[in-house]
């Protein structure tokens, strides 16, 4: 019996090999397989090592193997009784979503103006909107905490004290995300055909009236593309998000809600790991609704920098 | 002006101003929302980091900084005088992976080109047809679109000694120590395979665009030539997506320069110093002048990075970050 199975598979080897040899284009075909394979394992794996530890419950929770020790589910519930999780993941989506709207609304008008109008001083402008964004976190660090701390005096005006709210976070981010947005919005506006606009203007709309009539229907697409960026973008975000608020006061974002559960006495393993993946929720929904304004945002917006 | 114009229509008023003005009046009009934004968020921080940078520290009085020292920080950065003040030293060869520029230095090297690799290779999976594809694309998407903190969390829980699974085996084999996380070699190791796992999809999505970029019908001619799968690479897919690949890879570089979230959560930013690291504690020591100084440091070292690249690259078509 043992025999005849080596035979045969010995048999099916040798097929396969014969059939590679004769057509090239299959044997390419399998290795295209097994590389995909290799990169969705990789992908994946880590997601499958959280729901591992999840469900684990925490006492069993030492020298894990591959597969969990027992089924506990219920500890997707216990996140948030154990801290109000949810809140954390709501200011992470108020924050992501008010600096989403700045980034837009300033954003886009940039954006038009750089991708339609050509004026003196165009370039260097750019080119300084491009320089912000290749600056570290840290060289801003400094003066932005100053400033949210009531520490900083202009012109007799004391600096409001804004950490710990959602604006310490939504400003700086704000800034330093706004030149992706605008070199995709840019690059949006700019494909947009002049004729559209001239003949608006020609039948007596305003500047302003062809921009709302106009452009800005037209350019829904780049829109939408430039708000999910971003929105991803400050959701994933960690340097700001885990200084500008102290992770006890009322709107610290969902970094702060994980790292409750390293708690003083005892690290609630299987809690830390059940908050990380109701954490990536929101985010997978987004990648699967939107991938094409995804890949189409991040190649254009990046490559044309 | 006509006087008998009803003047409470304000908003009409407005809209007639606007369209008297000229064209580079208008535009900078337009741009006055931006410019407040960049300028008060991200240019005077600049200005008054670097003016912080040039002051010595006061950990002692309540003032921010003490007196001016001009270059004084630099000096003593650069020249590893200031390394007994820093929570790790800033640059000693005789502890490599305990000091900030050699650890970051080799965070970016590992990590980025193993992202270069497993992404152009991902980015040519992605290219082909095949059933899948998008839940393929989906998945591989994924790990770029996790929060910081959870890739960090995913990987901390993966070498934790007592419950990763990987620690006991890799132990075995002599690859990493029975405690990696508390072992700064080790945990520099993790950290890189963290961000390779996050980052090469960003990589992958860079590149891809370059790949689709490519006309298809260059594959037809070659095809019919008789040139093999590796030679049509060779001629046609790398010279192509080069342009593309140059940006990524220059994108990846400052990204991997600037790292911090992920060593912070992976283990610690006293375990892998890296040089935001670096800035952060510093600055939790009050020592603000040394901080503003070694965080210019980082900004000159991208600045000159970037220079080099639009310097080398400029003019050439698609590749040049053509503003």
């Amino acid at each position: 019996m043992r025999e005849d199975n080596e035979d045969t598979e010995r048999n099916l080897i040798q097929q396969y090999a014969r059939r590679a040899i004769e057509r090239p284009e299959s044997a390419y075909r399998v290795l295209l397989y097994v590389v995909t394979a290799f990169f969705l394992l990789a992908s994946l794996f880590p997601f499958y090592w959280l729901f591992v530890i999840a469900v684990t419950p925490n006492r069993s929770i030492v020298d894990m193997g591959l597969l969990p020790k027992g089924f506990h589910p219920s500890v997707f519930v216990e996140v948030f009784e154990t801290i109000p999780f949810h809140i954390y993941m709501l200011n992470s989506a108020i924050i992501a979503t008010l600096t989403t709207i700045v980034v837009l609304f300033v954003g886009s008008i940039a954006g038009y103006v750089f991708g339609r109008y050509d004026f003196p001083g165009r370039t260097p402008l750019l080119l300084v909107v491009l320089v912000i964004s290749y600056f570290p976190g840290v060289a801003f660090l400094i003066p932005i905490f100053q400033l949210f701390t009531a520490n900083i005096e202009f012109l007799g005006v004391q600096s409001p004290m804004l950490y710990n709210t959602p604006w310490s976070i939504v400003m700086p981010l704000s800034a330093l995300t706004m030149p992706l947005i605008i070199f995709l919005l840019s690059t949006f506006y700019a494909q947009i055909p002049d004729g559209l606009e001239d003949a608006a203007r020609i039948e007596g709309s305003t500047r302003l009236g062809a921009l709302v009539r106009i452009i800005i229907p037209l350019s829904a697409p780049g829109f939408a593309t430039a708000g999910i960026l971003s929105f991803i973008i400050v959701y994933n975000e960690f340097f700001f998000s885990y200084l500008m608020v102290s992770g006890t006061g009322d709107w610290s974002p969902i970094l702060h809600g994980i790292f409750q559960f390293q708690g003083s006495q005892q690290v609630a393993y299987d809690l830390m790991a059940a908050a990380s993946i109701i954490g990536v929720v929101p985010m997978a929904i987004l990648v699967m609704v939107a991938q094409d304004y995804i890949v189409s945002g991040l190649t254009q917006g990046a490559l044309k920098e | 002006m006509d006087t008998r114009r009803p003047s409470y229509r304000l908003d009409l008023v407005v809209l007639d101003r606007i369209e008297r003005l000229s064209e580079t009046q208008f535009v900078y009009l337009m741009l006055l929302p931006v410019l407040l934004v960049l300028g008060s968020m991200a240019i005077w921080p600049l200005l008054y980091t670097a003016n912080l940078s040039l002051h010595a520290d006061n950990v002692l009085s309540p003032d921010l900084v003490g007196g001016f020292v001009g270059l004084q920080n630099y000096i003593d950065l650069l020249t590893g005088r200031a390394n007994p003040i820093l929570r790790r030293p800033f640059f000693d060869l005789s502890r490599p992976f305990r000091s900030a520029v050699p650890v970051t230095l080799l965070f970016t090297l590992g990590a980025v080109v193993m992202e270069t690799i497993l992404g152009f290779a991902m980015a040519l999976v992605l290219d082909q047809r095949f059933r899948g594809r998008r839940f393929a694309r989906v998945a591989m998407i994924l790990p770029w679109a996790v929060p910081i903190v959870i890739q960090g969390m995913i990987f901390y829980l993966m070498f934790q000694p007592s419950i990763g699974f990987a620690v006991g085996p890799l132990n075995d084999l002599g690859l990493i120590s029975a405690s990696p996380l508390a072992n700064s070699q080790d945990a520099l190791l993790i950290s890189i395979l963290a961000d390779i796992w996050k980052q090469s999809a960003f990589m992958a999505l860079l590149i891809l665009a370059g790949l689709q970029s490519i006309d298809r019908s260059l594959y037809e001619v070659a095809k019919v030539e008789g040139a093999s799968r590796l030679q049509r690479f060779r001629t046609i897919t790398f010279p192509l997506v080069l342009p593309a690949l140059l940006v990524a890879l220059l994108f990846r570089t400052i990204a991997a320069l600037k790292v911090y979230g992920v060593v912070e959560t992976v283990a610690s930013c006293n375990t892998v110093p890296t040089v935001s690291c670096l800035v952060v504690t510093t600055w939790n020591a009050h020592r603000y002048g040394s901080a503003a100084a070694i965080a210019f440091l980082v900004a000159i070292a991208i600045g000159l990075l970037l220079l080099i690249y639009l310097v080398q690259f400029r003019g050439e078509e698609g590749g040049g970050l053509g503003v």
